[in-house]
């Protein structure tokens, strides 16, 4: 089987702190695995790590079969990034951030295309060629997925990307994720939001402690048994 | 690259405290500029009309004695040269004219420094200070953020999962800021050029073209050091703040207390005598050579035995020449000798304090660019040597042309005069400032200096950024 996202007994380990412990996931071309898990539970580090951003302790990530230690640029030709709080420039339109991101991911758009890829993140039209340092929380997040749709990935990598749209746009999100899976993209998520994740995910792992305690296909539960499935390891 | 590079440059013209720093910059460099012409106009001026009165005066002499005229003298002004606009070296402290006269090698007197005030101390607004102190500012405070406020805000981490390597980035950054620098500098440069090359005052030519070039060619290698290193020095620092204290204490340490420390070790190893101890000690050597104004000197008595005898004749009398003119060139001969190895001796030890600044050099690029600077602009110790060799030399071959004309007046010339038509073909003092192929090779190891910083810098740095983990 080919994978798009592998990891093999990874572990990351700090001086003061075990981050991640012997993690083993597998994640297939058009699959959306969410990761549930508090504050610390490894969520952030095991895309960190599938970004190649923190180095391994042990073990191996791989990305469309190539290992991330060994091919740190490589890599990233497949990969797509959306962080908790989309950070640009804020000296920068949105347009101008677009046009950037994007042209050092080798495509360069027509401003007509960088200008359909913002409208369908839900970019208001009127803030596109406006400074980003005017943009909300919410604004700058559009943009960021505008960014990581204008890559055409293999895989979105994506830690909290809801966090500080409003629910519409969570919405408008959820569907782009859905037809982005329907498409054969593979979609890391972590996550708090369970509801989001029984939307979306074809699969959730629950992290805990840096480890992954429980793997279940989302079809397999109601959104009131993943709930309480999160709340009892949570609890224990 | 490109992409980072536009970036960066676009973000910072749009950056407020940017623009409000470099206009603040940009107006002192074109200041600067505007001020260091009118300052070498008026100085150029003032030198020109005085070389020119004193020729007049010189050439217009009455019936004299040529020893008399030997003694009336004249002056050699220093012209400046035309990159002095630019840099003005040590012109402001050493002196613009030299008294030329008999038995006498008086020093260029008359500094700007000794006729100005107090706070030119502190230096000169040039716009070589601007360069290479306050340009230096403007770049620390364009680039501490540099990757400190990327890895602050999250920017880095979704920078680099587009593709790209922190090695690009940096170059990247280094080319956007280096454009923002250029747009600073650039127009006070051009303005620089075409006042040079633009007005009639400036003797404009290949050489002047040549020394400008590698000038700018110089402060864009000294820029892209500082450039670098503020990249680098932020790319390793874990914040903004630390990043910022440790450039602008490197710029302390580099602009300020190194040179001072530099120029005090320098005296301190190789101490230089004073004005008066280096006269008190050509006059005391000068002694052991003939005396021309003193009748009883016995190596005057032996040197008329001489001539007797060459001349076969058994009086001063018969003697075709004059004895007192033989004197007066030999006991010239003397102390000019004497006079050039107590100066050679001098000149050794200012060339071995500023050769350790030099050195130093290799170790902070503003000891390499400021002397660099200064000799590409020519008014650096060097060039200043070079106008007191070149007014020297025209002084003992003025004096000896004199001592030979009343050599060959014969006996009893203290009592005759030669007609005043005589000082009017006498050579006047005509100064030409050495070529760049001259100065070119006493600069060779701020310019080795520099290239070392850039290929070092660049290298190192670009390195310890690659191997850094940022995000």
């Amino acid at each position: 089987m080919n994978y798009i996202l592998e990891a093999r007994d990874l572990r990351k380990e700090y001086p003061n702190k075990l981050a991640l412990q012997g993690l083993n996931l597998q994640i297939e071309p058009g699959e959306v695995f969410c990761l549930l898990g508090q504050n610390g539970a490894g969520k952030s580090t095991t895309i960190n790590l599938f970004l190649g951003f923190i180095a391994p302790t042990s073990g191996a990530a791989f990305v469309n079969g190539l290992e991330v230690a060994l091919n740190p640029l490589k890599i990233k030709e497949h990969l797509a990034y959306i962080p908790e709080n989309v950070m640009l420039y804020p000296h920068l339109t949105g347009l101008e951030n677009l046009a950037l991101f994007s042209s050092l991911a080798g495509f360069k758009y027509k401003e007509a295309e960088l200008l359909d890829y913002l409208h369908h993140a839900g970019l208001p039209a009127e803030a596109v060629r406006r400074r980003v340092g005017t943009y909300s929380k919410g604004m700058r997040q559009k943009v960021g997925i505008a960014i990581a749709v204008a890559k055409h990935a293999k895989v979105l990598l994506l830690d909290e990307p809801t966090s500080g749209l409003d629910p519409k746009a969570s919405n408008e999100f959820s569907q782009l994720l859905t037809q982005l899976s329907a498409e054969g993209t593979a979609v890391l998520m972590a996550t708090h939001d369970i509801f989001r994740a029984k939307e979306v995910g074809t699969r959730v792992g629950i992290m805990r402690e840096g480890e992954l305690v429980d793997v279940r296909p989302t079809a397999a539960l109601n959104a009131q048994e993943l709930e309480q499935l999160y709340l009892t390891y949570m609890h224990n | 690259m490109h992409s980072i590079a536009q970036k960066e440059f676009v973000s910072t013209l749009r950056d407020k405290r940017f623009l409000v720093l470099s206009v603040l910059v940009l107006a002192l460099l074109l200041a600067a500029t505007l001020v260091g012409r009118a300052s070498y106009q008026t100085l150029q001026q003032e030198r020109q009309l005085a070389q020119e009165t004193v020729n007049d005066q010189f050439r217009h002499q009455p019936a004299r004695h040529p020893h008399r005229v030997a003694h009336y003298g004249s002056f050699a002004f220093r012209p400046r040269s035309g990159l002095s606009l630019l840099d003005s070296g040590v012109d402001s402290f050493t002196g613009t004219s030299v008294f030329l006269e008999a038995h006498q090698q008086n020093s260029v007197n008359f500094s700007q420094a000794q006729q100005s005030g107090s706070l030119i101390r502190f230096g000169e607004m040039t716009v070589a200070f601007v360069l290479q102190m306050l340009v230096p500012l403007l770049i620390i405070f364009l680039c501490f953020g540099a990757f400190t406020q990327e890895r602050e805000t999250g920017t880095l981490k979704l920078l680099l999962s587009q593709g790209v390597s922190l090695r690009q980035v940096a170059w990247g950054k280094i080319v956007g800021y280096s454009r923002a620098v250029a747009l600073v500098v650039a127009p006070a440069l051009a303005l620089a050029a075409a006042l040079l090359f633009g007005t009639e005052e400036f003797a404009s030519g290949a050489d002047l073209v040549g020394r400008l070039g590698l000038f700018v060619l110089s402060y864009a290698v000294y820029f892209f050091l500082f450039i670098v290193g503020a990249v680098v020095v932020s790319a390793v620092q874990a914040s903004s703040r630390a990043a910022l204290v440790t450039l602008l204490g490197l710029w302390i340490l580099g602009c300020i207390i190194l040179p001072k420390a530099t120029a005090n070790l320098g005296a301190t190893l190789y101490p230089a005598v004073t004005k008066a101890q280096m006269d008190a000690d050509v006059h005391e050597e000068a002694q052991h050579g003939i005396n021309g104004h003193d009748p009883q000197d016995q190596r005057s008595a032996a040197l008329k035995a001489g001539l007797l005898k060459k001349y076969g004749v058994d009086s001063e009398e018969k003697l075709p020449v004059s004895v007192g003119g033989i004197v007066m060139s030999e006991s010239e001969a003397y102390s000019a000798k004497v006079y050039q190895q107590h100066f050679a001796d001098l000149n050794a030890t200012y060339e071995r304090q500023n050769r350790l600044s030099d050195w130093v050099g290799l170790l902070n690029p503003y000891q390499a660019i400021r002397p660099l600077s200064m000799g590409l602009a020519g008014s650096d110790f060097a060039h200043y040597v070079h106008f007191q060799q070149a007014a020297e030399a025209y002084r003992y071959s003025l004096v000896q042309r004199l001592n030979a004309l009343q050599a060959s007046m014969g006996y009893g010339d203290k009592e005759r005069k030669l007609d005043a038509h005589t000082w009017q073909q006498l050579p006047l003092f005509a100064y030409q400032a050495p070529p760049l192929g001259w100065a070119l090779p006493r600069l060779l190891l701020p310019v080795v200096a520099l290239l070392l910083w850039a290929v070092g810098l660049s290298w190192l740095g670009l390195r310890l950024i690659s191997n850094s983990r940022l995000a």
